[in-house]
């Protein structure tokens, strides 16, 4: 240490030398904690507009209730948001989806009430719990047939629908895989996001090959870019993705 | 110092200091968090929590960041040595502002399913063999923890009960937490940014703390202390004319301890470099009231004997010295800590 160079001690006054030099330190600190903030604050990506549309009111559609892969509403009777004819997956409140309601109402008639979740030309109708949600009719119904659309090679990301249509903003991409995941497990009807439209549509309910949902192991790909060659079908207004896992590969 | 444990012993530098701290996390996340969601101009709107999540999270990151960096500031710059002397505030602020991130997060991506949200978090990302989509909210985590550790333990309480030399190496932690942080935001935010405003501040601030502890390690490498010559039993710390009186000068020995050779009053004295408080190096300390006075936290020492003013009751080795000639030599066996050993006179 330097004969003449300030010795500052804790408890006892601060040597005039160091007075200048640790105001210049104070300054600085303070400086970049309010630059960092800026900087960190308002570089955030857009997440897009999208979320819950509580501003439309509570929903009330009729529809033929299709069950697998996911829960759909093809709507007969629709509502001044959502038209007779379209195609709508369903989900339940929180991080679950319908899937044990809906199985025995599988081509039935029913009238679902909720909330909507868009993201542009995706929807998802979250309906209540129980019987307010979901209440089945005795209308006669005939279950629209799937047209089967060809085998395809997509490139994009599968994320969990709800999240994706504005449940979580953001709610796609790596960061939120877990999130992703947890909505999945919940029977959450996944979404594939394309990065280039197919028949006109940048959003497709993803299955299993089966029929069934998405297969466990395709959870690794949550959230990643990745390349699929599957079978891809229409039902209703919606395409429906039915994907292998041993045909899902990561591009990036 | 003190005789008895408080919670913290309060004096206007520790007010200042804590101030200082204070008014600029607040003024992150009051900025963060207030205004800059009417800078953006989004067409889209982020969840509040998510929103409050980043704000809390990069907050802990730069608060950690300046924690990391006073440590090589004060080695190369001894004006620094203020900031050092109340890290474990700032420290135990920063444990408590990551938790916060911890719960806008664990309330917020791992609540609302019909599982706990604490076991969600443990399963619902399992992809550990994979780069993309790793569950990097296991190195935040370990960070969390690492940081609570250190925060619970960093009462001076802690420090004694654990001697200093476990005590430092358990706050060593604070790297691994540091590493750990680095790991969580690249594996984690860093993969979906489209604005990489916020990456290169990140980068840039790491860089920062491995640049100054590269430099520090250096200075200490070219200005560090040399090993002692041993002759006949005895080391040579140096020769009399570079004694300054109110100085020490340090010799490192064969078994890597060190010791500081005091001039006061005309008399030589030596006792251990390593303050009994947290081994901060009492050769960069000066005397004060013929007291040599630590630099990190100001524990005293009487040089004569090692031990502090009474009522403290801190006591560090002494070694035995002898002049020959003008050379300083000292006994490479330390006595035991609070022994007398009487001054060597130096001629006139």
């Amino acid at each position: 240490m330097k004969e003449n160079a300030p010795f500052f001690v804790g408890y006892l006054k601060i040597p005039a030398k160091l007075h200048g030099f640790l105001i210049k330190v104070s300054v600085i600190i303070f400086a970049s904690f309010v630059a960092g903030a800026f900087l960190a604050g308002a570089s955030q990506d857009d997440p897009g507009k999208a979320g819950f549309r509580f501003d439309f009111g509570r929903q009330k559609l009729k529809g033929v209730l299709e069950a697998n892969p996911y829960p759909l509403l093809h709507v007969i009777s629709g509502s001044d948001r959502i038209d007779a004819g379209q195609t709508i997956m369903l989900t339940a409140q929180g991080k679950s989806g319908i899937m044990t309601d809906t199985n025995a109402l599988n081509g039935r008639v029913v009238e679902a009430t909720g909330v909507i979740v868009r993201r542009g030309d995706l929807d998802m109708l979250q309906v209540l719990p129980g019987q307010r949600g979901i209440k089945p009719t005795n209308e006669a119904s005939i279950l629209p047939a799937s047209e089967p659309l060809g085998r395809w090679r997509l490139q994009g990301e599968i994320c969990d629908g709800k999240c994706l249509a504005g449940a979580m903003q953001p709610g796609r991409g790596l960061a939120h895989k877990a999130c992703a995941n947890l909505c999945l497990l919940g029977d959450i009807p996944p979404v594939f996001v394309s990065s280039k439209p197919v028949e006109g549509e940048e959003f497709l309910m993803v299955g299993g090959a089966d029929g069934g949902m998405l297969p466990r192991e395709l959870y690794h790909f949550v959230g990643q870019f990745v390349e699929i060659e599957a079978n891809v079908e229409r039902r209703g207004d919606l395409l429906v993705v039915l994907v292998e896992a041993e045909n899902v590969k990561v591009i990036k | 110092m003190s005789v008895k444990y408080i919670p913290v012993q309060w004096n206007p530098n520790k007010w200042k200091y804590n101030t200082i701290m204070l008014v600029s996390v607040f003024a992150y996340l009051w900025i963060f968090i207030e205004l800059t969601p009417g800078i953006m101009a989004n067409e889209g709107r982020i969840n509040g929590q998510i929103h409050n999540a980043r704000a809390f999270g990069s907050c802990a990151f730069f608060m950690l960041t300046v924690i990391l960096c006073i440590g090589p500031l004060a080695r190369l710059d001894n004006r620094f040595l203020p900031l050092l002397y109340n890290r474990r505030h700032f420290g135990v602020m920063t444990a408590f502002v990551a938790l916060t991130h911890a719960g806008y997060i664990l309330n917020w991506y791992f609540a609302f399913s019909s599982s706990s949200k604490y076991e969600t978090l443990l399963f619902a990302n399992t992809s550990f063999s994979q780069v993309a989509g790793f569950p990097f909210e296991i190195f935040g985590i370990f960070a969390l923890l690492c940081l609570f550790a250190l925060a619970t333990t960093s009462h001076d309480f802690w420090l004694k009960f654990l001697t200093p030399r476990v005590w430092k190496r358990i706050h060593y932690l604070i790297y691994a937490a540091y590493i750990s942080v680095v790991a969580h935001v690249s594996f984690g935010v860093l993969q979906d940014q489209q604005n990489h405003i916020f990456t290169i501040t990140f980068m840039i601030s790491a860089l920062i703390v491995a640049v100054l502890h590269l430099m520090a390690a250096l200075h200490e490498r070219r200005h560090g202390d040399q090993m002692a010559n041993l002759s006949d039993g005895w080391v040579e710390v140096c020769d009399i004319s570079e004694m300054k009186e109110g100085f020490a000068n340090i010799a490192m020995l064969a078994n890597g301890e060190r010791v500081a050779v005091y001039l006061q009053e005309g008399k030589l004295s030596a006792i251990s470099n390593a303050c009994a408080h947290q081994n901060g190096p009492l050769g960069e300390g000066k005397v004060i009231r013929c007291l040599v006075t630590c630099p990190w936290h100001g524990f005293q020492y009487n040089v004569t004997d090692g031990r502090s003013p009474a009522p403290f009751t801190e006591k560090v080795p002494t070694y035995n010295i002898r002049l020959e000639g003008d050379v300083v030599k000292v006994d490479p066996q330390a006595n035991p800590p609070g022994t007398y050993v009487e001054p060597v006179p130096v001629k006139a």
